[in-house]
């Protein structure tokens, strides 16, 4: 009896030891994915899940196969906090991608700092990753303020003067690339106007017209595509015809071909993204589309090119780092990235010790009733040219 | 011109919604907390159905979704309400508030979270220049907001059925006493109210983008309704175009940023002043 009862509890004891996870290198990623923004933070994360799979389905990486846990933050900090917490405690993982609204970043870094791991945002980017570079904290997203000047710039393509006026809510992220916007637009030679709107806005016609009574050359929107929706088809209806520049904050084509309907013409609309729309023919772009086939991923968007080259930079750090490889190698190895992508940004990724985000690409691309075209080349941004404080 | 165009239109849609609480209120004493939410959720309704039958007219929509909203009040009033009848005055308002978010997250759930336009119409009727414009559809709105509020005093005043209405607001008691069937009388309000709603939540849609975000316009219906009365349909338009006034020129002529306080500052104002609203009833207040 005693030897079955220690045969018994022998067994159940190997049963319960830790799976020998032979070559597997787990991830983990938090997104909003039901909250207000779900509709463009799901894209970028089906864009970086399926770049793992087609990965995983070609050998893996460094040998071993990827394991992404996945959380829900709603875009909420605590939400976002508690994910992280759970993904280094419970799964393992080392290290975080994706995030969500910048609001959410520096909550969650304070928790993954304290554990050493990594994180990587895809799509909002916050100046910690500007030099000099706070640790553990790396970004191929958009940061307002860089998207601001880049944007001044990239008006030129438009209108070499005038009257800009640039619109946002009434947000840290968005009076930031007002601000950098007004900034360089102005050294630039531009008049400037502004109007900020509260957050739930639902009715945007007053604020509509104070933009159209400013009589600008040229409206930039600096919010999330539902606001670009409802902003674009009061401008319109108050009688301005006139270019409108869609800022890419979770913004896409998608939002282009929505903004046109919903003004009733496709002309006059404008976007400037850090990421080529999935139409254009470049090098890039068909293993994205091969693999958006495979994996059920229906008419992908610039949403997902984003979670993809955020894909192809996390797998060239786990390369480099190896099979072995843990929360301080793969902060080690991000350190070092270079990574080409094909033509789906206007240049390499690169993160170094003391910048961990890198010359930044821009462009200017207008809608033609199809697809965004490219007006001009890509911008390259080596940093601000603006400091923060001088908000 | 442009101001007054506005605001006219603004408070037409605030007037609906204010209607549609006060016509409940009236018959029940119930707040519901979930006005905003029927509404945009009859909006995107109208845009679904409107989707699915490309060569109807889009007032043939309308009309079928007003009265599929209006069944599904009826309904809601026989399944759930009607079982709180007699209970605390908060026990609805929890159950409305409990509906509000189930609502919202059924639009969010249905619809995914999309943000939709109606596309009404844009079709400009006066154009004085820039920006200062009558379209179509601000005319439409303007106009079903002064036959709705006609048929409403109408219908209270001279039909058979809305004496009763009247009978039932005053006194539910004597009301059933003298054969007036109550259970009828409040299906019938939450059909109208819920009825009005989807309007009003169409006509919104058509002026603006709708999001899962848009159920916010039940807050501004319901700060119309307080300021004017939860009792009176006259002061549900007189609140919903005053709410209207001061968002607009808060928003056109002072701060963009004040504009979504100022309704409320309002309704303090006129709780401080007439807690029952400017032309509310003078009662005990044991409302939720």
């Amino acid at each position: 009896m005693r030897l079955l009862r220690s045969s018994i509890l022998a067994i159940a004891a190997a049963a319960m030891a830790a799976p020998a996870t032979a070559q597997e290198l787990k991830l983990g990623y938090v997104t909003d994915l039901s909250g207000p923004l779900a509709g463009s933070y799901t894209p970028t994360w089906e864009g970086f899940d399926i770049y793992m799979q087609a990965r995983n389905e070609d050998g893996g990486i460094a040998g071993a196969t990827v394991d992404i846990a996945l959380d829900d933050d709603g875009l909420r900090a605590d939400r976002s906090v508690a994910a992280a917490r759970k993904q280094i405690d419970r799964n393992r993982v080392i290290g975080i991608f994706g995030l969500s609204l910048s609001s959410t970043h520096a909550a969650t870094l304070a928790e993954t700092r304290k554990s050493g791991v990594p994180v990587v945002t895809a799509f909002s980017a916050i100046a910690e990753a500007l030099p000099p570079a706070q640790d553990y904290y790396y970004s191929t997203g958009v940061m307002f303020e860089m998207a601001g000047e880049a944007i001044a710039e990239l008006t030129g393509e438009i209108a070499a003067e005038g009257k800009v006026v640039g619109v946002t809510f009434d947000s840290v992220g968005g009076r930031a690339a007002l601000t950098h916007n007004r900034l360089a637009a102005e050294e630039l030679g531009y008049d400037w106007g502004e109007v900020i709107f509260p957050v739930r806005t639902a009715d945007f016609t007053p604020f509509a017209q104070s933009v159209n009574e400013a009589a600008p050359d040229v409206v930039v929107g600096h919010y999330g595509a539902e606001q670009n929706l409802g902003m674009i088809a009061a401008l319109r209806a108050a009688g301005y015809d006139g270019p409108y520049v869609i800022a890419s904050y979770g913004a896409s084509e998608a939002t282009a071909a929505q903004a046109a309907q919903q003004a009733g013409s496709d002309e006059n609309i404008y976007m400037v993204s850090r990421f080529a729309p999935a139409s254009e023919e470049v090098e890039g772009m068909q293993a994205l589309r091969d693999a958006a086939a495979a994996y059920g991923v229906n008419n992908p968007t610039s949403m997902h090119v984003t979670g993809w080259v955020l894909g192809a930079v996390v797998a060239d750090a786990l390369e480099r780092c190896g099979t072995e490889c843990d929360p301080e190698g793969l902060n080690a190895a991000l350190q070092e990235t270079s990574v080409e992508t094909g033509g789906l940004t206007g240049g390499p990724i690169t993160f170094s010790g003391d910048d961990h985000y890198g010359t930044s690409y821009w462009r200017l691309y207008k809608w033609d009733g199809t697809n965004l075209v490219a007006v001009g080349d890509w911008l390259a941004k080596d940093g601000l040219d603006f400091d923060i404080e001088s908000n | 011109m442009e101001l007054v165009i506005n605001t006219l239109v603004l408070g037409a849609i605030y007037s609906l919604l204010a209607a549609g609480i006060v016509v409940i209120y009236k018959a029940s004493r119930v707040v519901n907390f979930a006005h905003g939410e029927f509404a945009v959720l009859g909006a995107y309704l109208y845009f679904s159905l409107s989707q699915a039958m490309p060569g109807v007219p889009a007032i043939l929509v309308v009309v079928l979704v007003t009265a599929i909203c209006a069944a599904l009040g009826a309904t809601l009033y026989h399944v759930l309400m009607r079982r709180l009848v007699g209970r605390p005055p908060f026990v609805a308002a929890m159950v409305t508030i409990g509906l509000a978010i189930i609502l919202k997250a059924a639009i969010v759930i249905g619809w995914e979270s999309r943000s939709v336009g109606l596309n009404l119409t844009r079709i400009v009727l006066i154009d004085y220049g820039r920006g200062f414009r009558l379209t179509l559809i601000e005319a439409i709105t303007i106009v079903t907001c002064i036959a709705a509020f006609t048929g409403i005093f109408a219908f209270f005043r001279y039909a058979s059925l809305g004496r009763q209405f009247r009978g039932v607001a005053e006194s539910a008691l004597l009301a059933s006493q003298r054969q007036v069937n109550i259970n009828l009388i409040l299906a019938l309000a939450w059909a109208l109210a819920l009825g009005s709603a989807v309007i009003a939540g169409v006509l919104f849609g058509g002026r603006s983008i709708l999001t899962p975000q848009s159920v916010f316009i039940g807050l501004s219906g319901l700060t119309a309704a307080l300021v004017g009365g939860l009792d009176s349909f006259r002061g549900a338009l007189f609140g919903g175009f005053l709410v209207a006034a001061a968002t607009y020129l808060t928003a056109r002529l002072v701060d963009p940023s004040l504009a979504e306080a100022v309704p409320f500052v309002l309704l303090l104002a006129v709780m401080l002043w007439r807690p029952w609203g400017v032309f509310g009833t003078r009662e005990e207040l044991n409302r939720v």
